[in-house]
């Protein structure tokens, strides 16, 4: 079946996800993976969607005018066949927390640390907190560590990183208790 | 050595509230000896609970002392426990769980830091002991089963939790 990632993004208000999905349930279609959250003042949704009667966004691109008209934007990407299914992902898990007085380049340098050695970022949120003249920015990410790759490795780089960027960061291992 | 395949939700067993064990007769036995036998063949599993082999009896099994974590924490070992209760909680912690009838999920859940269990172990005797870390939420998890509780209805936050606390 053909799927879809549908994001929708708009000024927070209540009754966004109510109308979102009452036009997806009427127009047939199964919400599999989604995640919403407040980012700024924005309710953000990010949906994966199927509707075993629909298999080009041509068939449904009338479907969220409504939404356009409410002063939510839409987008639909058209996902490639296998495309809603997620890898499996071996290794362990991280958790890095990096805070610090707020700059320039703070999410892009640990990431490229990261991606530079093809660990794989999951999960990643960031928030700018404190008072408008001292602001702090806060980013927690978790990451799939290669095989190869031990947590005290990564706890050496991020030590390099957090004298040149002069935040604090911590890693540590995220267990997940299989019960 | 009988080894049983843990039932999957939504099978309506694992919702269930589970009776006391009364008679303690040889089919508790052989129920302790399949947890422990399932335990063992699930490889990664650190316990599991009658109802999710579909047993409605109150028997859990829990070893932590095999598992990549608990192994380093002090523990009991193999427990066997009937009708178990738990009568002293202490502390909180967060931790993520995952557990084998609800699998590829995995959640936040709230748990107590040590706790005293008491139960009949697998010789009809009375036992009370004290747990904490990792065995303790192992036990914790297991007891809920149960009740029919899924650590899914003990959720506490998303992964985002830390930044949705309301700033003054």
């Amino acid at each position: 079946m053909q799927h879809f990632a549908l994001t929708i993004i708009g000024r927070d208000r209540p009754g966004i996800v109510s109308q979102v999905t009452e036009i997806l349930f009427k127009a047939g279609f199964n919400i599999a993976d989604s995640s919403c959250s407040i980012l700024g003042g924005q309710f953000s949704m990010i949906l994966i969607i199927s509707n075993p009667n629909i298999s080009t966004t041509e068939d449904f691109i009338d479907t969220f005018k409504p939404l356009e008209e409410n002063n939510l934007s839409v987008f639909i990407r058209t996902l490639k066949p296998g495309g809603e299914i997620r890898s499996e992902l071996e290794g362990e898990l991280c958790m890095i927390s990096v805070y610090g007085a707020d700059k320039p380049g703070i999410v892009f340098q640990v990431a490229k640390e990261l991606g530079d050695r093809h660990i794989n970022i999951t999960d990643l949120n960031t928030k700018l907190v404190g008072d408008k003249l001292k602001p702090v920015y806060v980013m927690m990410l978790e990451a799939i560590l290669p095989l190869d790759t031990e947590i005290e490795e990564i706890e050496i780089w991020m030590q390099e990183l957090k004298q040149k960027l002069q935040v604090d960061i911590s890693v540590r291992s995220l267990v997940v208790m299989e019960l | 050595m009988a080894v049983k395949d843990v039932l999957i939700y939504p099978d309506p067993r694992l919702k269930e509230q589970c009776l006391p064990i009364i008679n303690f007769d040889e089919s508790v036995q052989q129920l302790l000896q399949d947890l422990v036998d399932t335990m063992i063949d699930a490889g990664h599993s650190v316990g599991v609970a009658a109802p999710q082999l579909g047993d409605l009896r109150r028997a859990a099994v829990v070893d932590v002392s095999k598992s990549k974590l608990g192994k380093k924490q002090e523990n009991h070992g193999l427990l066997q426990m009937v009708n178990p209760e738990i009568i002293e909680k202490e502390g909180t912690q967060i931790v993520r769980e995952g557990c084998m009838s609800v699998p590829e999920y995995t959640g936040n859940v709230t748990r107590s830091e040590s706790i005293v269990v008491q139960f009949l172990d697998h010789n009809q005797q009375h036992q009370v002991i004290r747990c904490d870390g990792f065995e303790a939420i192992a036990i914790q998890h297991e007891l809920d089963h149960l009740d029919g509780f899924l650590f899914l209805d003990r959720v506490s936050s998303l992964k985002t939790d830390l930044f949705r606390r309301k700033q003054k």
